[in-house]
C-alpha cells in the first residue's frame, strides 16, 4: 500500500514538474509568434541548445548566421559595435524602446535625455523618481525573459552576464539586441555612457554628460586642504557587521581622486572587516551609506555613540557624512555629484576654521 | 540510548575516573582560553599592554577612580580591548555555554544523539521571530529584552512544540530520524521565509548570512548582560532537572515509574531550552553545531551522567565558541568570517561521525 502511495506521489510530482516546464516552452513560442519575421530564428533557438555542445568544434551554424546577417549590414545597419563584454551588437536604427535592468543604466538613460525611450526597468531602479512609473521587471538571477519580451523592446541593457547564453540567444532571436554595460571604474562609466548614447542616438548629450563628470573630477582633484587625510567608508553598520569598500570600488577611486587615503585600501572589493581594525586605523573622516528610516538615532549619531569609538579622529571631529542614495556606489553620472558632496563636506569643515569658501 | 549501551561496560570506570578537581580545572582552563581570546585578535596588542589595560580597568571599576596606575597605554588599544574584545569574548562564552547546555539537555530528553537547536529547527524558528520583529518594528522601550529577543524566544518555543508534536503524531517513539528530518524540513522552510523577508525589507534586517551562519561581531555589554541573565535563570532550571534527565535516558515510561512527572518536566525543560536558544539567536544569529558537538565531546570525557554532563557542557561550549570565534576574527585578517563557517567546519564531520556510529550500532 505504501509503495503504491509513494508511486502515486512520485507521478504526481513528475506531472507537476512537467507542467511547470510547459509554460516556458509555450512562452518562447508565443513570443516568436508575436513577431512573424522571427519565426525562422525561433526554430534555430530550439535546436541551439542541442547543438551547443558541438559549437566549439563545429562553428558552421554561427557562420551561417553571420552570412545571413551580412547582407542586412549592406542594406544599412545603423550600428555595429561590441559592448563591454566583447559581445557584438547590431542595430538597424537607433533604439526606440529600451529595457534597462540595472539602476545605473536607467540613470544614464535619463541623464542623456533618453529616459522617454525606457519601456521597462529592473526592479531596483529608483533614480530619478520618474523611473518608478515605468513597468518593472525582475532582474539579476531572477531575470525573466518572458517579462522582457512582453515589453517588446529593441534593446535590453543589463549590467553583467547574470543570464545564460541560451537566454541571451532567445532574446536576440526574438529581435531584442542585448547590450552589456559593465563599468568597473570611472573610465568604464564613461564608456557605458557613450555606448548608451550611441545606441539611442543621443551621442552629443552623452558626450556632454561625460565632459561634465570629467570637469567635476578635475576640479576636485587633490585639494591641498584635504589631501593626505584618511577616510573610512562604511557600507553596512556595526549592528549588521561592518562592511567596507576597498580597492577596486568607486568609493576607493573617488577617495584617491580627492587625494584622500582609504584606510581599507588593502581590502579587495567589498568586505566584512573587524571593528578593531577601524579603531586601530583611526580614520580622519567616515562616510556611511546606511539608510535612515526616521526612527531612532541617525547613522551619524549611531556611529558617534558606539562604545570605544570616542577616540577615533572622525568621531572626535564629528566628521561623519551619510550618503544614502547610492551616489558613491552606482556606476552612473551621479558619481560626480557624490564626489562633489563629499568634497563640500570635507572642505566645508575646514572652511569653518580657515574661512575658506567651499568650492 | 544506543550510544550509551555500547559504552555501557566502560561507563562505570568513566564515573569513577571523574576527577575531584574537575571544576577548578574547568574554571581555570576556561579562564585561560578567555585570556587568550582577549589577548589575540585582528590588531596585535602585546600581552603586557593587555594585562595593564585590564588591570587598570579592574582597578577603576573597583575603586571608582584611580586611572592609569600601571603606566600609560594608548587609548586605541584600551578601546579595542575593553569595548570590542572583552564584550565579544564574553558573548561568545555565554552563547557557547547556553547552546551547549541546551544541546546536552535536548539530547538527554529526547534520547536522541543528534538533537540540538539547529537540527531541531528551533534556532531557525527563533531567527524567524527575530527577523519578523525587526521587520515589523516591534520594539519594547526601556527594557533589556528587545522586541526581537522576546519574539525569538516565543517563536523558538512555538516551533519546538510544533516539530515535537508533529513528530510525536508520526512516530510515538520520537525516533532520531523522524525528528531530524522534520527539523531539517522546517529549517529549510523557515530559511526561505527569511529570504522572502529580506527581499521585502532588505534595508532593515540583517543579511541572510547572519541568520544562517551567525556572527558575534558588534556585540556589547548589554548583550552580555542579557545573555548572562538568561543563562543564569534557564541554566538553573535545567540543572535542577539533571536527575530527571538521567531517568529519561532509561525511557520515558521507566522515568514515570520511578516518580518523574514526565509531562511537567518535559514542558518546563522545553520552555527553558527554547527561551535560552531564542536569546542566543537574537544576539548572535544561528550558530550551528555548538550544541551538538560539545555535549558529545564532554560525554566522551566524563560520561553520560547529566549531573556532571550539564555543567561540563557549559564550560565546553564556552571554550569551543570562544576559540572558534577567535579563528573567525583572525583567520582572514582584516576581514571577518561568520563564526558559523568555523563551527560548521568542525561540527559537520563530528555530526557525520555520530550519525554513522548510531546507524551502524543499530544494524
Amino acid at each position: 500500500m505504501k509503495k503504491i502511495l509513494a508511486l502515486l506521489t512520485l507521478s504526481a510530482f513528475m506531472a507537476a514538474v512537467l507542467a511547470g516546464c510547459q509554460p516556458i516552452q509555450l512562452g518562447t513560442n508565443t513570443a516568436g509568434g508575436a513577431e512573424p519575421a522571427a519565426a525562422e530564428t525561433v526554430a534555430d533557438a530550439e535546436t541551439a541548445p542541442v547543438a551547443e555542445a558541438a559549437v566549439a568544434e563545429e562553428p558552421a551554424p554561427e557562420e551561417a548566421v553571420s552570412e545571413e546577417a551580412a547582407p542586412d549590414a549592406a542594406e544599412g545597419d545603423y550600428l555595429v559595435f561590441t559592448d563591454m563584454m566583447d559581445h557584438e551588437v547590431r542595430l538597424e536604427k537607433p533604439a526606440e524602446k529600451v529595457v534597462a535592468l540595472s539602476a545605473a543604466d536607467c540613470e544614464i538613460l535619463y541623464a542623456i535625455g533618453a529616459g522617454d525611450l525606457l519601456v521597462g526597468r529592473g526592479e531596483y531602479c529608483d533614480y530619478p523618481a520618474e523611473v518608478l512609473d515605468k513597468p518593472s521587471v525582475d532582474s539579476g538571477a531572477e531575470t525573466n525573459i518572458e517579462q522582457i519580451l512582453a515589453l517588446e523592446p529593441d534593446v535590453l541593457i543589463m549590467s553583467s552576464m547574470a543570464q545564460t547564453e541560451e537566454q541571451v540567444q532567445a532574446l536576440e532571436n526574438a529581435g531584442v539586441a542585448v547590450v552589456v554595460s559593465d563599468a568597473q571604474d570611472i573610465e568604464g562609466v564613461y564608456t557605458s555612457i557613450r555606448m548608451i548614447g550611441m545606441l539611442t542616438g543621443h551621442d552629443a548629450e552623452a558626450e556632454d554628460v561625460v565632459k561634465s563628470m570629467q570637469d567635476t573630477f578635475a576640479e576636485l582633484k587633490e585639494d591641498p586642504t584635504i589631501s593626505g587625510q584618511t577616510i573610512y567608508f562604511e557600507v553596512s553598520p556595526l549592528e549588521w557587521g561592518l562592511w567596507t569598500a576597498g580597492e577596486g570600488t568607486f568609493m576607493d577611486e573617488i577617495a584617491s581622486i580627492l587625494g584622500l587615503t582609504n584606510v581599507f585600501h588593502d581590502v579587495a572589493g567589498w568586505g566584512e572587516i573587524s571593528e578593531e581594525q577601524v579603531l586601530e586605523r583611526d580614520p580622519d573622516h567616515i562616510v556611511t551609506i546606511s539608510m535612515y528610516f526616521g526612527e531612532g538615532p541617525t547613522p551619524e549619531e549611531e556611529i558617534m555613540s558606539r562604545p570605544g569609538w570616542e577616540n577615533v579622529k572622525a568621531v572626535q571631529n564629528k566628521s561623519i557624512l551619510n550618503l544614502q542614495n547610492n551616489e558613491l556606489s552606482r556606476p552612473a553620472p551621479r558619481l560626480a555629484e557624490g564626489a562633489q558632496m563629499l568634497y563640500d563636506f570635507l572642505t566645508g569643515q575646514e572652511a569653518e576654521e580657515e574661512l575658506e569658501p567651499a568650492a | 540510548m544506543i550510544l550509551m549501551k555500547k559504552q555501557g561496560r566502560s561507563n562505570r570506570t568513566v564515573y569513577e575516573r571523574f576527577p575531584a578537581g574537575f571544576y577548578p580545572a574547568a574554571v581555570l582552563f576556561t579562564f585561560l582560553v578567555f585570556c587568550l581570546c582577549v589577548g589575540a585578535g585582528s590588531v596585535a596588542i602585546s600581552p603586557a599592554h593587555t594585562i595593564r589595560i585590564l588591570w587598570s580597568a579592574l582597578v577603576r571599576t573597583l575603586t571608582g577612580s584611580g586611572q592609569g596606575l600601571l603606566g600609560a597605554v594608548p587609548d586605541t588599544a584600551s578601546a579595542i580591548i575593553l569595548s570590542v574584545r572583552v564584550p565579544r569574548v564574553l558573548c561568545a562564552a555565554l552563547s557557547g555555554a547556553s547552546l551547549s547546555l541546551c544541546g546536552a539537555v535536548m539530547q538527554g530528553l529526547l534520547k536522541n544523539p543528534l538533537a540540538d537547536g539547529s537540527t531541531l529547527g528551533v534556532s531557525s524558528g527563533a531567527s524567524l521571530g527575530a527577523a519578523l520583529a525587526i521587520t515589523l518594528g516591534i520594539t519594547i522601550h526601556g527594557t533589556l529584552w528587545s522586541g526581537a529577543t522576546l519574539m525569538a524566544m516565543l517563536t523558538a518555543f512555538l516551533s519546538m512544540i510544533f516539530i515535537l508534536s508533529l513528530a510525536y503524531r508520526l512516530d510515538r517513539s520520537l525516533s532520531t530520524n523522524t525528528i531530524i528530518l522534520l527539523g531539517i524540513i522546517f529549517s529549510m522552510f523557515i530559511s526561505s521565509v527569511i529570504s522572502l523577508l529580506i527581499i521585502f525589507a532588505s534595508e532593515k534586517i540583517r543579511t541572510y548570512t547572519f541568520w544562517t551562519l551567525g556572527s558575534l561581531a558588534g556585540t556589547n555589554y548589554r548583550n552580555v548582560l542579557t545573555l548572562l541573565i538568561a543563562l543564569v535563570i534557564c541554566g538553573a532550571v535545567l540543572m535542577r532537572y539533571a536527575a530527571e534527565l538521567n531517568a529519561y535516558s532509561i525511557g520515558e515510561e521507566n522515568a514515570a515509574n520511578i516518580g518523574v512527572n514526565i509531562r511537567r518536566v518535559r514542558l518546563v525543560i522545553l520552555i527553558a531550552v527554547s527561551s535560552l536558544i531564542g536569546v542566543c539567536v537574537s544576539i548572535s544569529g544561528t550558530i550551528g553545531f555548538v550544541g551538538l558537538v560539545t555535549p558529545h565531546i564532554m560525554r566522551m570525557l566524563i560520561g553520560p551522567n547529566h549531573k556532571r554532563l550539564l555543567p561540563a557542557s557549559l564550560f565546553g561550549g564556552a571554550v569551543f565558541l570562544m576559540l572558534t570565534d577567535l579563528l573567525s576574527r583572525v583567520i582572514c585578517n582584516p576581514l571577518e568570517l561568520p563564526v558559523g563557517v568555523i563551527t560548521s567546519f568542525v561540527g559537520a564531520p563530528v555530526f557525520t561521525y555520530i550519525f554513522y556510529r548510531t546507524r551502524s550500532g543499530r544494524e
